[in-house]
């Protein structure tokens, strides 16, 4: 009975993914190099390009924790997820969540919100730009309807929230960088991760800034998320926040 | 003769080439590489004006038993469409299985099932996008011993079949017919000349199978001396045609790649030198 294709497929990515296949091996022509030693060809390639496709999406990770224990997360996330499709930077959604539960990371407990920023500064850059929101559109809106009125982030703008101080861990991780030493416990960070002509960056937003933002983007209506920004920080002044905000070019523009 | 040789398009070396604009005959993409609509997309729309471009996927999984991937053929269909490339190709191999990736090319039993899984999924691709594609031989690093056909001559039933043209990537004779203990122009002789619409060239490395030397297609240096010396043969057995150098790993400063191309157009000019002598 020939090995048909399905199975032969099945059979050949069951073993990509590290299971022994006895009939593959079976099916593979062996010399004076084995059938079993010709497949892990397939199988050490796959995994070391997909561990190096998540190098490039997560650098500051990598910066962080060094080569060698960055390429056994790595692999150890391949193994558990592989890619659903063949664009590679769009590659890597879980890895943050699957940093967060790996028991060997445990000691750095900041590492999987700097996955976060990786990963949102990688989904950034690769976002189809889109027109934005300005002022004079929203001068467009009458008065009485700016209250309930809703807005968007723009596709590759993203709201990235941790207790930890990410954006000085991550300059401290820049090649190039001095060694600062960071104290881990001097406070979070509300980051705001964006497009710009030639690169990706964030900018740190206060306290009521962030939750003004937060609760837009979950679909609440400007008055609603104003409301959220005071209680998040008493000082938090709207018009001053928002006009920031509506110039660094991050809410959508409205569809037409 | 003007260059027939043109040079992968990687992101280190975008930069230079938009300011720079050296003279090659074309510059190749990843077609997975410029599927997101990032900024280097925008930077290659700005580049078509002063080159011609190779739309080359690399993971359409034409071997995939379970047919294309719809979503993904619609995003290389749209990139064809908005860049109008002059060649577009990719691999006899599949990497696709159960909805998965993995992100190589992976090797094909050479059997009549296997020929009808690819016609089907090339002629869907050439359907889809209005065009001739055109299929690269692989590297391979193992041989299924229910095979049926040699690789040639499923390229061949393949050309015939689905229409598509024929993209001889050098390099990958080399390693796969010593890897797979084939001689390289054996495995040359009796294809279908016509249909050969472009080669490629890169470096491959040597590495240790126990003790056993194994060539690994990583695209990470110079073209080899023998893929040099086998490309002349190709040259001289089929024609000029356009000639890619690849380099993906390792790469180098633009000035060595280029330098690379130059070689590659030296050894067309040698050829035909050669030729009007004979005649």
């Amino acid at each position: 009975m020939p090995f048909a294709l399905p199975d032969l497929q099945a059979a050949f990515a069951a073993h990509l993914a590290g299971e022994e296949r006895g009939e593959l091996i079976a099916a593979v022509i062996g010399d004076s190099i084995p059938a079993a030693a010709r497949l892990r060809v397939y199988r050490h390639h796959v995994q070391h390009s997909l561990a190096s496709a998540l190098a490039a999406t997560f650098p500051t990770v990598q910066a962080l924790v060094g080569d060698d224990f960055f390429r056994a997360l790595a692999r150890a996330f391949v193994v558990r997820t592989l890619p659903c499709q063949p664009v590679l930077a769009e590659y890597g959604a879980g890895f943050a969540d699957f940093v967060a539960d790996h028991e060997p990371a445990r000691t750095l407990p900041y590492l999987a919100d700097v996955a976060r920023l990786d990963w949102a500064l990688n989904t950034a850059f690769h976002a189809a730009p889109a027109p934005a929101l300005t002022p004079a559109m929203l001068a467009a809106v009458e008065a009485e309807r700016l209250p309930s009125l809703g807005l968007r982030l723009s596709d590759g703008v993203l709201l990235v929230r941790s207790e930890f101080p990410i954006d000085r861990i991550w300059a401290a991780s820049q090649p190039g960088a001095s060694l600062e030493q960071v104290d881990i416990s001097s406070g979070g960070a509300d980051l705001l991760v964006m497009r710009r002509p030639d690169d990706a960056a964030f900018v740190p937003l206060a306290a009521g800034e962030a939750a003004f933002v937060a609760s837009l983007d979950a679909g609440n209506p400007l008055a609603d998320s104003a409301e959220a920004g005071l209680r998040a920080d008493p000082s938090f002044d709207l018009s001053t926040g928002f006009a920031r905000l509506l110039a660094l070019g991050v809410f959508a523009a409205p569809q037409q | 003769m003007g260059k027939v040789a043109g040079i992968g398009l990687r992101s280190p070396h975008l930069a230079e080439i938009g300011r720079d604009r050296p003279a090659t005959a074309f510059l190749e993409i990843h077609a997975e590489n410029y599927l997101a609509g990032s900024p280097a997309l925008q930077a290659v729309e700005r580049l078509r004006a002063d080159y011609a471009f190779s739309v080359h996927a690399v993971g359409l999984s034409l071997g995939s038993a379970e047919g294309l991937d719809a979503a993904h053929l619609a995003r290389v269909a749209a990139l064809v469409k908005r860049l109008e490339p002059a060649y577009v190709s990719d691999h006899l191999s599949w990497s696709v299985s159960g909805g998965r990736y993995f992100n190589d090319l992976l090797p094909l039993p050479y059997t009549e099932e296997a020929l009808d899984v690819v016609v089907r999924n090339v002629v869907q691709l050439q359907d889809a996008l209005g065009r001739q594609v055109s299929i690269e031989n692989p590297s391979c690093y193992l041989g299924f011993a229910h095979s049926t056909l040699s690789e040639p001559e499923f390229l061949d039933a393949l050309v015939r079949r689905s229409g598509c043209g024929l993209l001889l990537d050098v390099n990958n004779i080399v390693v796969t017919a010593h890897n797979l203990r084939l001689d390289p122009r054996a495995w040359l002789s009796g294809l279908p000349a016509a249909a050969i619409t472009q080669y490629h060239l890169a470096g491959h490395a040597v590495n240790d199978s126990d003790g056993e030397p194994i060539l690994i297609d990583d695209h990470g240096s110079r073209v080899g001396d023998g893929v040099w010396t086998l490309f002349e043969d190709v040259v001289r057995c089929y024609g000029v045609r356009p000639t890619l150098v690849e380099w993906d790993t390792d790469i180098p400063a633009l000035p060595v790649l280029l330098e690379e191309a130059a070689r590659a157009d030296q050894v067309v000019q040698g050829v035909g030198r050669d030729a009007v002598r004979a005649a």
